[in-house]
């Protein structure tokens, strides 16, 4: 990236030309934001409403709020149930394509597929496999004589499994294939070496591709990690945050106080502590990838 | 391996191959059941009832909707982001570090932690229910600037100063040069852009309230939300919303696998 840099043109107008339509739009719909969000926080008041300025009382405020700390826990707890398999997953899933079986572009394609849905697709076929009485799995075990005793949506543990299921099910694919090209990288040259030392399968996949592969998974488990700090559409849409509050998230408590109870400013102090999270971690991510490069 | 493999494949197939099957029954027939399931009659009723112009389903109207925002979204992000990155990478001007700073800090602000302050921007300006609503905020700007940036940083500079010393302008080089060179990257983008565009839920659901403006993300739900026991109308629902972005995928394979790997980002 370093070479080949120099700059063709110095012309301040021509910079301009160029970056004014980008600066515009981003300057007006992300930077904008940040601070008016900001700035909300700091106020109480519904949105549309007169605002009076409250300082960090809204900040005050979370700290002792519950549902805010259960939406927080849940969230950390998803990261912790998704995080892991959705690596295994990814992971096996990879290797198995890598294996060139026959009909490997067959498997990639099964395995992608889902991704390509659209969460309220995908969030209408788990409700219909995973619901009481007329669900798929109760009819068909209900054929079978037994009875489903157990809800998939009852209770916090099935609710968040149920919400597991479905993200594997969705976005393992994507993982896939950034396992994939991790693979992919590995010069052949090295299982070779091994061959020629009589290293059995297991043994080449603990010291060659394991550790091969350790910069991709860090970047799967960061990206996994974001994207459940952002999950808003399979709890939406599968268990609606239920029963009561156990499966609700951080962004859909941000939806409930902001477009249920209409309080901007609370709803701005939460998202704000959101993006400082998120920003936090992003942050980290960039860091590791500088170091690695 | 090859019975775990496909073990797998079916088993990430079968949820979608459900679908499909339900929607070709009877509207209100038991698909849950799978002798049922897989015995005829097969017929396209479900389709025809999603499909009736009765006001209540408008699939036609958010598949519309879904590719309007998802054209307009891509293309002009793609078009911007491609002059940005190019004036970044190739022109020297003051304030060009404080540009990029502020483009990177746009990567981590992840769109829901800004929906609330855009919401209230939004109806400000009396958008509501508009497809600028629908379009301009939360447009994937940063992503698009980096990765092509990336890719107009590795040109050679002899290219481009080649033509410089011809006299061609800076239009003219970005014109001529950077745009059919950077096609696959952009290409690449552009899909990633485009499934994510399509895919959104959250900001559609907050500023499409009318039923003529949503997008098939929000229109799916909001029609199925009336069907009780009856799942073989919403599958069909579910099918036709699918089928586009099943066949893009079908097509575009590769460059869509080759985009992720080269973003990384969900």
């Amino acid at each position: 990236m370093k070479q080949l840099k120099s700059p063709i043109y110095k012309n301040y107008l021509t910079a301009l030309a160029f970056l004014a339509p980008f600066m515009v739009l981003y300057l007006w719909f992300w930077i904008y934001p940040i601070i008016k969000g900001f700035l909300t926080s700091l106020t109480a008041g519904s949105i549309g409403a007169e605002k009076t300025f409250v300082g960090l009382d809204n900040y005050r405020y979370m700290l002792s709020d519950d549902k805010f700390w259960s939406s927080f826990w849940n969230t950390l707890y998803f990261i912790l149930i998704s995080t892991p398999s959705i690596v295994v997953v990814g992971l096996v899933m990879a290797l198995l394509v890598n294996m060139k079986l026959k009909g490997t572009t067959w498997l990639r394609t099964a395995f992608f597929m889902p991704y390509m849905l659209s969460v309220s697709v995908l969030g209408s076929i788990w409700v219909f496999i995973l619901q009481s009485r007329t669900g798929l799995i109760a009819e068909t075990l209900s054929s079978f004589g037994v009875t489903m005793e157990f809800s998939f949506f009852g209770s916090w543990g099935m609710g968040w499994l149920s919400i597991l299921i479905a993200t594997l099910w969705w976005t393992a694919g994507f993982n896939m294939i950034m396992f994939l090209a991790g693979l992919q990288e590995i010069s052949d040259d090295l299982y070779e070496a091994a061959d020629i030392d009589g290293a059995n399968r297991w043994a080449k996949f603990r010291y060659i591709t394991m550790p091969s592969l350790k910069g991709v998974t860090a970047l799967v488990m960061m990206l996994q990690t974001i994207a459940s700090f952002k999950l808003f559409g399979q709890t939406w849409l599968i268990t609606k945050g239920g029963p009561g509050t156990s499966t609700t998230p951080l962004v859909h408590y941000i939806y409930q106080i902001a477009f249920r109870q209409w309080d901007s400013g609370y709803a701005s102090a939460v998202s704000f502590v959101l993006f400082l999270t998120i920003a936090l971690i992003s942050l980290i991510q960039f860091k590791l990838l500088m170091s690695k490069k | 391996m090859y019975l775990c493999g496909y073990a797998i494949a079916l088993l990430m197939v079968a949820p979608l191959l459900w679908m499909f099957i339900s929607a070709f029954k009877q509207p209100g027939s038991t698909v849950t059941v799978l002798s049922k399931l897989f015995s005829p009659p097969f017929t396209l009723d479900s389709f025809i009832k999603v499909l009736k112009p009765d006001g209540t389903a408008m699939m036609w109207r958010w598949t519309l909707n879904s590719v309007i925002v998802g054209v307009v979204q891509t293309g002009i992000t793609v078009l911007f982001s491609s002059w940005a990155a190019f004036a970044v990478s190739r022109i020297a001007f003051k304030g060009k570090t404080i540009i990029f700073v502020l483009i990177l800090i746009g990567m981590m602000v992840p769109v829901e932690s800004i929906v609330v302050p855009l919401f209230d921007m939004v109806t400000d300006m009396g958008w509501s229910n508009s497809y600028n609503a629908l379009i301009w905020p939360g447009m994937m700007l940063p992503l698009a600037f980096l990765i092509l940036k990336q890719f107009i940083d590795q040109l050679p500079n002899e290219l481009l100063e080649a033509a410089r010393i011809d006299g061609a302008g800076a239009f003219l080089i970005w014109w001529k040069m950077i745009w059919p060179l950077s096609r696959s990257s952009m290409a690449a983008v552009s899909i990633f852009i485009f499934i994510q565009s399509w895919n959104n839920l959250l900001w559609p659901l907050l500023v499409a309230q009318e039923t003529s403006m949503m997008t098939l993300p929000v229109g799916i739900p909001t029609f199925q939300s009336i069907f009780a026991t009856d799942l073989a109308v919403p599958m069909a629902s579910n099918v036709l919303a699918s089928v586009p972005a099943l066949l893009v995928f079908l097509l575009f394979q590769r460059h869509i696998i080759k985009g992720i790997s080269m973003t990384g980002i969900k």
